[in-house]
C-alpha cells in the first residue's frame, strides 16, 4: 500500500503560508517535550493525514492532529493542552467532542491522571523525562548513597530495616528497603484459561495434533496427543492509600508493584486520597526509581493532599470505572488503607461488598493493624472488614511477607497441579478464602 | 489503494453524509478517525464507554461501503487457530483415503494447499475478493491476552497472514480494520503503533436526541428531548452503570412500544428496566424520585 497523492486540487486552504513538513515535525516536538511519546512514524501519520483531509478550520485540524498523535485516553488531556498553546488564538473551539459536563463520576479528573508537569512548570526547567510514559531520572538522594557506599553495612541495616515501621524509616534507609524488596515475589493464585498445552498424562485429547502425529505413522493412531488447559497466575490490583496519614507506607508499599511484574503477574497500581490516580502507566516504565516522583506528582495534582480521605469514593470510581470492565475481575485485589474515611463509612463498606463480588479475593493491608491493641474500630475499616479475604498488617518489610503470602493463597504452593484443584473454591460460597 | 474507495469516500464531509444516509450519526472526530482509517490507510483503534458505538461504527462503515462485515469477538484464550486459520484435519484425512484407494500418490504439499485450510474470521476478510474492502471488527481486543495481540502485527502493519506451509497470503483488497477495546488492560505499545486512536466521548445531550430518534422512527421529538433530558439527569447520580447511548435507545423503544406519547414518572416507573440493569442503581433514581427524572413540572 503506497500513499496516495493528493487527489485533485486541494480544495479550501491548506495553512499554505509555512511548509507542512516543518509544522508537523514542530508541532510533533512540542507534543513530545509534553510527555506524548512522539515518534517520526507518528509525525509521517500526521502529514499524510493533513493531505489526505486538509484542515479546513480548527476542528478538522485539531482532529487530524489528535488522530495522529493521541495513543491513549490518557493523553488527551496534554494533548489539548499543547494545542490550546500552539492555536489558541486561531479562533473556534473544537465543536461537539460530546457531553463533558454529564460524565460519570470521575471524567473531571483527567488532569490528575495526566499530568504534564511541562505544562506545570515554567518552560524554561522543562523536566527531564516529563510525562505519563517516561522514566522519571533518579533522585539525587539515591545517586549519593549508590550500592557502592553503603554494600558493605547491608547486613546490619538490613536486619534493622526489615523489622522497623514503615513511618519510622529514614531516606538512607529506604535505600536499603529497596535491595530488601528484591526478595518478595508478589505471585497471585494460577487460574485456568482457555489454551491448552501439550501434555502426555492431560486429560483432553487433542485431536489436531494427534491427527498430525497419525499422518507421520501410515494413518494408525499410534498414540494420542493429549493435553491440558494451560494455567495463568490471576491479575493483581494494588490501591494505596496515600492521605497524609498513610503517606511513609504508601512509598514501600509501592515499591512492591514491580515485584509482580518480576514474576510475570499483570498487574495494576492506583493510588487515592480524595480521588483515585492510576499510576500502573509512570511506574511501569520507571519501576522502583519512579516511585518517589510519581508520589510527589500526584501529591502535587491532589489539591487536598493530606486532607481527608474518601475511601469509599475512591473504592466507588475504581470498580465503576476499572473494576467492573473486568481489570477487577477474577483479580487479587489489594487494598493498603488505615481505613479513616473522612465522609461516608457506610460507602466503603458497600463499594467493598461490590468489590468483592467482581474480584477473585480481596486483601485489605492496615498498618495500624500492628498496635498494641488494635481494634477495627474505624468507620469505613469496620464496615469493609466483612468483605475482605485478608486482614494483615504490613507495616514493616517483615510484616510484607505476610502480605505476600496473602496474595498468593488459593495458589496450592508451587505446584501446577493443586493450582486446578483449587479452582472450584469461588463457586462455592467462595469457602472465605482461608484454606 | 482501490479507486473504489476513492470515489465512495471522496473526503471526510461524503463519509459523514454517507454515514448519516444509514442512520448511524458520527461526530466530526470519528468521521475524520473513520476517514483516516480507510483513506491511509490504517487500522482504527476504538476505545470509549460500553455503548457509545464503537461496534456499531464499524458495522455501519461497512455498510457505506457495501462490503461485508466480518467479525472477531475476542475472548480470554483467543488463539490463532480460531482468529486466523485452521487446517481442516478432517478433510485432510479424507484426502489421504481417498488417493489410497486411488492408488495415487500424494505428496505432503498436496495436502497443504488454500483447499484445506479453514477460514477463520482475519483470513476471511483478507481473501475477500473486492473490488468494495470488507471490514474487520477485532472487538473488545483488551479481552483477548497480551500475546494474542502479536499475531495481529501483521495483518494490521501489512494486510497479509503467513502460513508456514503455504506462504505469504497478502489481501487482493485490502480490509479496513476497526479495534475495539473497553481500557480493561493497556494494549501493547506494538499494538498501538500501528494504529489511529480514537477515544470516543459520550454524545452530548442534542446529539443523543438525534441518535435515538434515527434509531427508533416515528418518536416525536418531545419525547425523545424528554429522554435524553432524563438520561442526562441519571449520568449525574454516582451509580453503577450509567446509561449510554444503547439503553437509551431501548428505553425509547420500550416507551414507544407502550405507546407513550409522554415520558411521566409512572411510564418511566414501568420502564426502567430497560435503561438501569443494577438494582442498586433502580432503588437510587427511585430514591431521587421518579417525578425527577422525568423532569415533572417542565424543566428548562
Amino acid at each position: 500500500m503506497t500513499p496516495e497523492p493528493a487527489p485533485g486540487p486541494p480544495p479550501g486552504p491548506r495553512l499554505p503560508l509555512f511548509d507542512t513538513a516543518e509544522f508537523g515535525g514542530r508541532l510533533g516536538e512540542a507534543l513530545r517535550r509534553s510527555g506524548l511519546p512522539v515518534t517520526p512514524e507518528r509525525t509521517v501519520c500526521f502529514l499524510r493525514s493533513l493531505r489526505l483531509a486538509p484542515p479546513v478550520d480548527r476542528a478538522a485540524l485539531y482532529w487530524t492532529a489528535r488522530l495522529a498523535f493521541v495513543t491513549d485516553r490518557e493523553l488527551i488531556a496534554p494533548f489539548e493542552r499543547v494545542f490550546e498553546a500552539v492555536f489558541g488564538g486561531l479562533g473556534g473551539v473544537p465543536a461537539e467532542r460530546g457531553d463533558r459536563t454529564a460524565g460519570p463520576p470521575g471524567a473531571e479528573e483527567e488532569q490528575v491522571r495526566a499530568p504534564a508537569p511541562g505544562a506545570r512548570t515554567a518552560p524554561g526547567r522543562a523536566p527531564a523525562g516529563a510525562g505519563p510514559v517516561r522514566a522519571p531520572a533518579p533522585r539525587a538522594g539515591e545517586d549519593a548513597d549508590g550500592p557502592a557506599g553503603t554494600l558493605p553495612t547491608l547486613g546490619s541495616t538490613a536486619e534493622v530495616v526489615a523489622h522497623k515501621d514503615f513511618s519510622a524509616l529514614e531516606a538512607a534507609e529506604l535505600a536499603a528497603l529497596d535491595r530488601l524488596m528484591e526478595l518478595i515475589a508478589l505471585r497471585t493464585p494460577l487460574r485456568r484459561t482457555r489454551r491448552r498445552d501439550a501434555d502426555p498424562h492431560g486429560p483432553r485429547v487433542d485431536p489436531r495434533r494427534t491427527l498430525r502425529a497419525i499422518r507421520t505413522t501410515g494413518l494408525e493412531p499410534v498414540r494420542l496427543a493429549r493435553s491440558r488447559h494451560r494455567l495463568r497466575r490471576r491479575p493483581l490490583v494494588l490501591l494505596c492509600d496515600v492521605s497524609g496519614s498513610m503517606e511513609p507506607y504508601a512509598r514501600a508499599y509501592l515499591r512492591l508493584f514491580p515485584r509482580a511484574a518480576a514474576v510475570g503477574v499483570s498487574a495494576e497500581v492506583f493510588v487515592f486520597a480524595t480521588r483515585l490516580t492510576r499510576l500502573t502507566p509512570v511506574l511501569r516504565h520507571s519501576g522502583r526509581y519512579g516511585v518517589d516522583a510519581a508520589l510527589r506528582r500526584v501529591g502535587a495534582a491532589a489539591s487536598d493532599w493530606s486532607g481527608g480521605t474518601r475511601i469509599g469514593h475512591a473504592l466507588a470510581e475504581f470498580n465503576d470505572r476499572f473494576g467492573r470492565r473486568g481489570m477487577a475481575r477474577g483479580a487479587v485485589v489489594v487494598i493498603f488503607s488505615d481505613g479513616w474515611e473522612g465522609e461516608d463509612p457506610g460507602a466503603v463498606g458497600r463499594e467493598a461488598a461490590r468489590l468483592r463480588r467482581l474480584a477473585h479475593r480481596v486483601v485489605w493491608v492496615n498498618p495500624r493493624k500492628a498496635a498494641p491493641g488494635y481494634l477495627p474500630l474505624a468507620g469505613g475499616m469496620a464496615a469493609a472488614l466483612p468483605h475482605c479475604d485478608e486482614f494483615v498488617s504490613g507495616h514493616s518489610f517483615a510484616a510484607l511477607t505476610e502480605v505476600a503470602e496473602a496474595i498468593g493463597k488459593g495458589s496450592g504452593g508451587r505446584g501446577i497441579g493443586r493450582g486446578i484443584g483449587r479452582r472450584g473454591e469461588k463457586g462455592s460460597g467462595r469457602g472465605r478464602g482461608r484454606g | 489503494m482501490s479507486t473504489f474507495t476513492q470515489e465512495r469516500v471522496p473526503d471526510p464531509a461524503g463519509l459523514r453524509r454517507a454515514l448519516d444516509e444509514r442512520g448511524y450519526l458520527a461526530d466530526p472526530g470519528l468521521v475524520t478517525a473513520l476517514f483516516l482509517a480507510l483513506r491511509l490507510p490504517q487500522p482504527l483503534l476504538l476505545e470509549g464507554e460500553a455503548g457509545v458505538g464503537k461496534t456499531e461504527a464499524a458495522k455501519a462503515l461497512a455498510d457505506v461501503l457495501g462490503g461485508p462485515l466480518v467479525r472477531l469477538q475476542c475472548y480470554d484464550g483467543l488463539d490463532a487457530a480460531e482468529a486466523l486459520y485452521e487446517w481442516n484435519h478432517a478433510r485432510q484425512l479424507l484426502g489421504i483415503r481417498l488417493a489410497e484407494s486411488r492408488g495415487e500418490r500424494l505428496a505432503e504439499a498436496d495436502l497443504f494447499t488454500e483447499e484445506y485450510l479453514l477460514r477463520r474470521p482475519v483470513l476471511t476478510a483478507l481473501t475477500h475478493p473486492g473490488p468494495e474492502p470488507a471490514v474487520l471488527l477485532i472487538d473488545e481486543i483488551d479481552r483477548a491476552d497480551d500475546d494474542f495481540e502479536a499475531f495481529l502485527l501483521e495483518v494490521l502493519a501489512e494486510s497479509a497472514v503467513t502460513i508456514p506451509e503455504v506462504g505469504t497470503i497478502r489481501a487482493v483488497v485490502p480490509p479496513v480494520v476497526v479495534l475495539t477495546s473497553n481500557r480493561t488492560r493497556d494494549l501493547h505499545d506494538a499494538l498501538k503503533r500501528r494504529c489511529l486512536y480514537h477515544w470516543i466521548d459520550y454524545p452530548d445531550p442534542e446529539r443523543l436526541v438525534r441518535i435515538v430518534r434515527r434509531r427508533v422512527p416515528g418518536t416525536s421529538a418531545e419525547l425523545a428531548e424528554a429522554i435524553s433530558a432524563a438520561v442526562r439527569r441519571l449520568r449525574t447520580l454516582e451509580i453503577q452503570k450509567a446509561p449510554g447511548i444503547a439503553e437509551s435507545i431501548d428505553w425509547l423503544a420500550a416507551l414507544a412500544l407502550l405507546g407513550v406519547r409522554r415520558l411521566d414518572a409512572e411510564a418511566a416507573g414501568a420502564t426502567l428496566g430497560a435503561l438501569l440493569k443494577y438494582r442498586e442503581d433502580q432503588e437510587l433514581a427511585r430514591e431521587r424520585g421518579l417525578e425527577w427524572l422525568v423532569g415533572s413540572g417542565r424543566d428548562a
